[in-house]
């Protein structure tokens, strides 16, 4: 596991035995968790999507994919890991490797990354960390090379930590987007992380095949894009089904997972046809935005609002674990490299809502993005989630607060962290925010 | 009233209406699908070049009047919209353009200040086009002549092949003269009066083409950043309180923009403000209405074109095709 016979920077040596049984615990935990999930997902829309059946299975994080990713990699197919929404998935289907997003959601291993990084540091980073020490999230490690996006404080020190085990290629983003000089860094970056891309896989990107995979992308943003229209609607799907949808095209095979929401948002077209709605639509329409949430442990708050008493739906999200991974397409004018290159940095920089960027009018296209969304998708009311440690979110929940305040949004301020102990005591309060969502949309 | 003017007025209005009705029935068919307005340009423009054509060849002592309707009355209502969907010399562009397109090359795009440079320097010329006849006109023409040769659209009638436009140089009777010099600006017809060296001119000609089909190859509508008539059809724009004028306007809605900069790249003239403007009516004295941002836009409904008061298109998610409306 060591690479190349160098001592390691932060990591210290686990003894085998240990992270064996560290690893076993923590799976056994973790499948005991995604099946109650999915237990729980099924019980709560009892006319659940049929086709839901394919992104149950596939987000099985030891099941189906992970032995297929394994086949194509004796193939000889190279195994991308990306941290952030930042990283050029369409480069890198154009080099012919998998790409499959790394970050953790794992609770337990939160906890060995506390032997590393203090306890005050963002859990996502910490479960990242501790989930690579015992080797327990299968996409970390079946990839051979890691595109680390230096967005938050927490992702830049996670790539050096991270360094100790695989390749890191490190792209940094500026901190201000609408500038002539960020977007050349930015194009800068990208022709870097192409290079990159390129060494580790063997294969070269010509512009055919980076034609294609963009194709590919634009294919997958419009069957997203499809499934999120339907959410506009009266609820034919609940948020957490929605969710997974989302959350499962970071590691599935991207042609298949077009293929199959296509095929659920046909599904569920007939459902509004047959006015078969999951649940009452008068039911509280509840907005999430902040920090990005992930499969499998980190369910917890999809679940609460959904499972509450009086019920909530979600409808939309702003996180990018969920709805801002396939939302924008990769705009092209003229199909030669440069623009598709071009094309590339400015969707993935100037379209991104990431709190990591400032301006002199503040991150103003969140702020637009969420009155946008607030309006489109007629919500009810706003949860703002952020987990202990996670800076950049919390600092701008004030500015999102006001800016929804304005068009009388009402928002709830949510901090956890990744734990199960404190379920009971979050259910009341979102519970409350719910009661009284439910007052608002009565009166 | 002979009977001759009868029926050329008649068959004029007909192929006039026939080509507005084609236009409109292109427009319904077209309605929903704003990833075509490319297509659909490139068919009006061809359309339009043809209707000139023929407007200068078959009805020949009307021609001047039409075209000064189409060159001086259309772009108060719809500004540059013009130069973006009619301009036969704005199509010869657009073909070298589709012609580089085909081989793959990159365009170059002009720095920032480069293009705001150009933006500005076209009134320079349009005033010094506009000047012409007063100042050059009385002195010996032999000394000016090269200088006359720059002007765009309107080139000697040696060119009338290459440039539909330049009929508007021939004198037609009962336009505004001062001391023998037309005054009919832009249309300067008086210059060609002083044209008496064909071969010269030939080769200026062909050299202003040569430049200008030349950098446009490069430079997407290079001449059209700072061609004179542009700037006659932008000039109701310039000012805040003519803007209720012009019925056609670009309109951006701030939520629904994530500035993706999509618009900014594809904008063959390189217009910066549908992208940094927060909202509102977006359109400027550069943009040419084109309306390749509006089908370049992956967000529905973030960039719309009103006219009189109704949008007729508005960008939307090109990536699915839309069921409704």
């Amino acid at each position: 596991m060591k690479s190349q016979g160098q001592e390691r920077k932060y990591v210290p040596e686990l003894p085998q035995k240990e992270a064996e049984e560290l690893r076993n615990s923590a799976k056994t935990m973790s499948m005991k968790v995604m099946a109650d999930n999915i237990q729980r997902m099924k019980k709560t829309a009892p006319n659940r999507p049929e086709a839901m059946q394919y992104f149950d299975d596939i987000s099985n994080f030891f099941g189906q994919r992970e032995k297929e990713i394994r086949a194509e990699k004796e193939k000889g197919k190279k195994v991308i890991g990306y941290f952030c929404t930042f990283a050029p998935i369409e480069l890198i289907l154009a080099a012919d490797a998998i790409p499959v997003r790394v970050s953790s959601g794992f609770y337990d291993t939160s906890k060995l990354g506390d032997r590393i990084v203090p306890v005050e540091v963002c859990p996502v980073i910490r479960s990242t960390i501790g989930a690579k020490m015992v080797g327990l999230s299968p996409y970390l490690e079946l990839s051979d090379a890691i595109i680390s996006t230096l967005t938050c404080d927490g992702m830049t020190k996670l790539s050096e930590i991270m360094s100790d085990y695989k390749p890191i290629l490190t792209m940094s983003p500026p901190r201000v987007k609408d500038s002539a000089q960020s977007l050349h860094l930015w194009i800068e970056e990208i022709k870097a992380v192409k290079a990159q891309i390129e060494e580790v896989t063997g294969n070269k990107i010509t512009s055919k095949k980076l034609r294609a995979a963009i194709e590919t992308m634009q294919k997958a943003t419009k069957a997203f894009r499809r499934l999120q229209d339907l959410r506009k609607g009266n609820p034919v799907i609940m948020g957490r089904d929605a969710m997974l949808v989302n959350q499962t095209s970071m590691w599935d095979d991207i042609k298949r997972w077009t293929e199959k929401t296509e095929a659920l948002c046909d599904e569920l077209e007939k459902r509004v046809q047959q006015k078969a709605w999951v649940c009452p639509p008068d039911t509280p329409r509840v907005l999430v935005t902040g920090t990005p949430m992930f499969w499998p442990d980190n369910w917890k708050l999809p679940t609460l609002v959904e499972e509450a008493t009086p019920q909530g739906v979600l409808v939309a999200d702003e996180l990018c674990s969920s709805d801002r991974i396939l939302y924008d397409p990769v705009g092209i004018d003229e199909w030669t490299m440069d623009d598709m290159l071009k094309g590339i940095s400015e969707r993935y920089l100037m379209a991104s809502t990431c709190p990591c960027f400032t301006s002199k009018d503040g991150n103003e296209d969140r702020i637009n993005w969420l009155l946008n969304k607030t309006k489109e998708f007629k919500v009810n009311g706003v949860i703002y989630y952020v987990v202990r440690g996670c800076m950049l979110y919390a600092m701008e929940y004030s500015r999102v607060k006001k800016a929804l305040d304005r068009i009388n949004i009402p928002v709830y301020y949510l901090d956890t962290e990744y734990t199960r102990e404190d379920v009971g005591q979050l259910k009341t309060r979102v519970e409350a925010f719910l009661e009284m969502l439910t007052a608002r949309v009565d009166f | 009233m002979s009977l001759k003017t009868v029926s050329d007025a008649l068959s004029l209005t007909i192929s006039a209406g026939l080509v507005l009705a084609g236009i409109l029935v292109i427009f319904i068919w077209i309605k929903d699908r704003t990833r075509k307005i490319s297509y659909l340009r490139i068919f009006i423009q061809a359309v339009s070049l043809f209707a000139i054509f023929s407007t200068v060849l078959l009805l020949a002592q009307w021609n001047s009047l039409v075209l000064a309707v189409v060159i001086l009355v259309l772009p108060i209502f719809v500004g540059r919209f013009f130069c973006g969907w009619i301009c036969p010399f704005g199509f010869y562009l657009d073909l070298v353009s589709l012609v580089r397109k085909t081989f793959r090359i990159r365009y170059w795009i002009l720095p920032e200040k480069v293009n705001v440079y150009l933006h500005k320097l076209r009134y320079v010329i349009a005033a010094s086009v506009l000047a012409t006849p007063f100042f050059f006109g009385p002195l010996d023409v032999k000394t000016w002549s090269s200088f006359l040769q720059f002007q765009g659209s309107f080139k000697p009638l040696i060119v009338y092949f290459l440039g539909p436009l330049e009929p508007l140089l021939i004198p037609w009777p009962g336009g505004i003269g001062f001391n023998g010099y037309s005054l009919s600006y832009p249309y300067i017809r008086g210059i060609t009066i002083y044209w008496n060296d064909p071969l010269f001119s030939t080769i200026a000609v062909w050299a202003f083409l040569a430049v200008t089909v030349a950098s446009s190859f490069m430079v997407r509508r290079f001449w059209c950043r700072f061609c004179p008539t542009g700037v006659s059809a932008a000039a109701l724009n310039r000012f805040s309180f003519l803007k209720r004028i012009p019925i056609v306007h670009l309109n951006k809605s701030e939520e629904k923009c994530t500035k993706c900069g999509i618009c900014k790249r594809a904008c063959p003239v390189q217009v910066t403000e549908v992208y940094e403007q927060k909202g509102g009516d977006i359109a400027t004295s550069m943009c040419m209405m084109c309306l390749r941002c509006v089908e370049m836009c992956p967000y529905e409904g973030c960039l719309k074109v009103n006219a009189a008061g109704k949008t007729i298109i508005k960008s939307r998610n090109w990536l699915e095709p839309s069921k409704s409306e």
